[in-house]
């Protein structure tokens, strides 16, 4: 063998595939402890038998999942969580949609102001935000006090649905406009010009043309704010004021509360699952929209 | 600039559901001012005191100097490993990179309230709870993700040819890393910084499940506060919290800003 | 088994040149990139890498820089075989496409930078940037950022900074291409100034002709990743080896014949084709076509073609013809003397030119 037929090392100490496991050795530990055993164990936890107090036992078993599934109130909390995050949806995407349309079209500073304003509660902790709610809807809050002073008995609007639909849709607002906005690259105005020439009325140019451009934005931002919805806690928990019952909040009662960790843990795999079934839609909605 | 008229109707529908939209961060503001003991809207009187009343309240500060190191701590430690994670998948290319990265953002695909039990199954028998290690682990998890992702675009946005001019040069791999690389991605490591801080002092699902009677964070201490009894600090707090939101994105924004001008 | 010297495994005698490639190769799968690249550059010479993209020119480049890795072969630099050094050890200056300047750093520090990491103690290296700057006449700009200066002034920094550290060699990869054209012409001879007083030795990657053939000592013609002719600038041109550097270099007719017996049959002339059987291509360059209406006959001083004209082109300094002739379009170009008549098409011509200006070649 001859000197030249050895490849030239030059003066690295590691192999590139060594340095590659240093520099992810960290990440990938964090990611193990904190995230992929945790999850497993979730499964797992879903499966092991406690006490009629919540105490964990030793042995596993399919009693939680029998109960979950068997016990009309969870199936309600399953079914109900999935028709009020449906309606939180179909409200948020009504109320963003003419925003996200809004901002598409102008453009300049004041698009970025504009743009700012819809980020700008994103930054802000959904505590705050919840908060506000209860300034407006409580019944010492802006409504109830601008509804008194017309003469009018205000409605009940705190601790109840109707507290949480109306502020879950707000914090969703931003998601689904953003999601929007993404989707509205397809929605070149000139379309909507050549309708126009074509003789289409604005109102029908709306629904042939603006409407089947953007509609893989709003699927988007359907699943996301569906999927935000079904899973959000702190703005159900302190507008409902533990007289709503939804799937995220039975999830917290279950695990800090009652303790009952294997309930806990099988309603989370069952918004998981949710979880599948919203991606799955979506993927195939896009695929018939495409 | 061809300008397209906008139909008055669009915006005023526009215009209703900016307001309804804002609604929410427009009146904490003057609740923040009430001189009333209690939350009404509006106040029937006015003053500055639930202000001074932040500052009297012994468990805010401690949550709010909890929440202030957390957030540092989540920072760096994020930027830490989050940085190498990034360069590996993006410049060294192992095989499976695609998947190792999907892997490693995939807790932002978990709800919150669903990570949040599942780590607090994991940590309880560990006795993590209620420990400050613990909030730090329980926070890497969610900022990683966004770390890992900010830095990979910002690493593969970056010229390469410039790194390999400073090879030629006779720059070995760290000294192009760390004089060439890290100062062209300071607007990347600037954003990743501001948008973990954020995330980490915000986070509310997570500290939930991990703070215990003794030790608390901020966002966590008003949710409890909230729940118990909906005075007008929370919305004095409110406001302090939007300004101190407004002063990381402002840092952002003029450092990405002058980034911008050495760039091309 | 007897250990030998790099260098003399690797065929090369002292003195054939400053920079040999032997062997050079660099495969992807299945895809050869550089197919065998064999080269000796005596030292002090500009050579040209031209081809088009893809040609494996920019990978030979990145090969001789230590950028890119190669399969097989060797790379020798002053009788030192490299092949393996990494770039941070192989004292190469590289001037990129994209100037690839340091953003963060003013144009002082760009151009200090290579004298930094060969730790050039601090009054030496000052005076040295001081002159490169001058040299490339950006004295007042120390402190200014690349993203200030122009296009041209970035280039004119890169140079600098790639030759403060007084390279072995001079690497160029597409220097001009996102030049605008008047800048291109002055860069190009700026660079061909600088490099004729340094004496450096350099090579000039290059998709452009015109800028191989004015401004270097050689040209190697790349295609395919192969070597296809390597020779002075006035070699490549009047005496293209193949097809299709007949093509890439300058601008040609092509005429398709049958050849036999050292004669090829085209278009009813016969051509000398010495050494030629079956299918060829003769070519000719378009202003050495002369046109005339008035019927020159073919003879043993001129090869004569009859044609239509089929469009004229005034183009201010030149006159082009496209004329139908032999079964295919002849372009023809003359310069402009002032007053011709442009001839109108369906004017019947006569296209003739000397036979030592024809080419041919075996058909592909």
């Amino acid at each position: 063998m001859t000197a030249i037929d050895l490849p030239v090392a030059g003066k690295r100490p590691m192999s590139p595939t060594a340095v590659v496991m240093l520099l992810l050795l960290p990440i990938a530990v964090i990611n193990a402890i904190g995230f992929l055993w945790p999850v497993v164990n979730l499964l797992r936890m879903s499966f092991r038998d406690s006490e009629a107090s919540g105490a964990l036992l030793e042995t596993s078993g399919l009693t939680t999942w029998i109960n979950v599934l068997s016990d009309s109130f969870t199936l309600d909390l399953i079914t109900g969580s999935i028709g009020v995050s449906l309606f939180i949806t179909v409200l948020t995407l009504v109320c963003s949609y003419p925003i996200a349309l809004y901002l598409h079209r102008c453009s300049g500073l004041w698009r970025t102001v504009l743009l700012v304003l819809v980020i700008a509660p994103l930054l802000t902790s959904a505590v705050v935000r919840t908060y506000g709610w209860i300034a407006i809807l409580s019944d010492q809050g802006l409504i109830a006090n601008a509804l008194l002073a017309l003469g009018i008995t205000p409605p009940r609007l705190m601790f109840n649905l109707t507290g949480v639909i109306i502020g879950l849709t707000e914090i969703l607002m931003p998601y689904m406009i953003l999601a929007l906005l993404s989707g509205f690259g397809r929605l070149d105005p000139r379309f909507e010009e050549a309708a126009l020439t074509l003789g289409a009325t604005p109102w029908k140019t709306f629904w042939r043309v603006v409407v089947p451009l953007t509609a893989p934005g709003m699927a988007l931002g359907c699943l996301l704010c569906f999927v935000l919805a079904i899973s959000s806690f702190v703005t159900p928990k302190l507008l409902g004021g533990g007289r709503v019952f939804l799937l995220a909040t039975e999830i917290y009662d279950q695990a800090i509360v009652t303790l009952n960790w294997p309930m806990a843990a099988a309603l989370s795999i069952i918004i998981l699952v949710l979880f599948g079934f919203a991606l799955a839609l979506y993927t195939r909605a896009l695929r018939r929209i495409a | 600039m061809d300008e397209r008229p906008i139909s008055p109707v669009l915006k005023g529908v526009t215009l209703v559901m900016f307001l309804f939209l804002l609604a929410p961060l427009i009146v904490v503001v003057p609740i923040s001012f009430s001189g009333d003991a209690y939350m009404a809207f509006p106040p029937t009187s006015w003053s500055v005191k639930w202000y001074g009343a932040i500052f009297h309240d012994a468990q805010m500060t401690a949550a709010f100097t909890i929440s202030i190191l957390l957030a540092i701590v989540v920072t760096v430690i994020s930027l830490l490993v989050g940085l190498p994670a990034a360069y590996a998948l993006v410049r060294l290319k192992p095989r499976g990179a695609e998947a190792l990265g999907s892997l490693f953002t995939a807790p932002l695909l978990l709800p919150t309230i669903v990570l949040g039990l599942a780590i607090l199954l994991v940590f309880a028998p560990l006795g993590l709870l209620g420990t400050f290690q613990g909030l730090v682990a329980a926070h890497l998890i969610v900022t990683l993700p966004y770390a890992v992702r900010v830095l990979s675009t910002a690493l593969a946005t970056l010229p390469i040819p410039v790194e390999e001019a400073a090879a030629t040069l006779g720059a070995r791999p760290l000294t192009v890393f760390f004089k060439v690389t890290l100062p062209m991605m300071r607007s990347g490591l600037v954003s990743t910084a501001a948008l973990c801080f954020l995330v980490s002092f915000d986070e509310v699902v997570l500290s939930l499940f991990m703070t215990g009677p003794r030790l608390s964070t901020l966002p966590v201490a008003m949710y409890h506060h909230v729940e118990q009894q909906a005075d007008p600090m929370v919305a004095s707090l409110s406001v302090l919290l939007v300004v101190l939101t407004l002063v990381v994105v402002l840092i952002v924004d003029r450092t990405a800003g002058l980034a911008k001008t050495f760039v091309k | 088994m007897i250990r030998t010297a790099p260098e003399e495994t690797a065929g090369l005698k002292q003195g054939e040149g400053f920079l040999s490639l032997r062997g050079l190769t660099r495969r992807y799968g299945d895809f050869v990139a550089v197919d065998d690249f064999n080269l000796d550059v005596p030292k002090g010479e500009l050579v040209a890498f031209l081809g088009p993209s893809g040609c494996g020119k920019t990978t030979s480049l990145r090969m001789i820089a230590g950028l890119a890795p190669s399969t097989s072969g060797h790379i020798v630099v002053n009788g030192r075989d490299i092949t393996g050094v990494p770039p941070y050890q192989r004292d190469m200056g590289l001037v990129f496409q994209s100037y690839a300047l340091f953003p963060h750093m003013d144009i002082a520090k760009n151009v200090a930078f290579g004298l930094e990491m060969r730790k050039v103690p601090k009054a030496e290296a000052a005076e040295r940037v001081r002159e490169a700057i001058a040299m490339v006449r950006l004295t007042g700009k120390e402190h200014h950022r690349p993203a200030q200066l122009s296009g041209g002034q970035q280039q004119r920094v890169a140079l600098a900074r790639a030759l403060v550290v007084r390279p072995s060699i001079l690497l160029l990869d597409e220097p001009l291409s996102n030049l605008d054209a008047k800048l291109r012409d002055e860069m190009r001879n700026e660079i061909r100034d600088i490099q004729k007083r340094l004496g450096i030795t350099a090579v000039f990657v290059t998709h452009d002709q015109m800028e191989a053939l004015t401004i270097c000592d050689k040209v190697v013609v790349m295609n395919h990743g192969k070597l296809e002719q390597m020779g002075t600038p006035h070699e490549i041109y009047e005496h293209p080896k193949t097809a299709f550097v007949a093509g890439f270099v300058g601008r040609i007719n092509r005429l398709a014949g049958k050849a036999s017996g050292g004669v090829a049959e085209v278009a009813g002339l016969k051509v000398a084709a010495p050494g030629f059987n079956g299918p060829v291509e003769v070519m000719v360059r378009p202003h050495r076509v002369s046109l005339s209406t008035d019927g020159v006959q073919a003879d043993g001083e001129r090869h004569a073609l009859p044609g239509t004209v089929t469009r004229a082109t005034f183009a201010g300094d030149i006159l082009e013809y496209e004329v139908e002739a032999g079964g295919t379009i002849m372009k023809t170009e003359a310069a402009t003397r002032g007053g011709e008549a442009v001839l109108a098409p369906g004017t019947p011509v006569t296209l003739s030119w000397r036979p030592q200006d024809t080419y041919v070649y075996a058909a592909s």
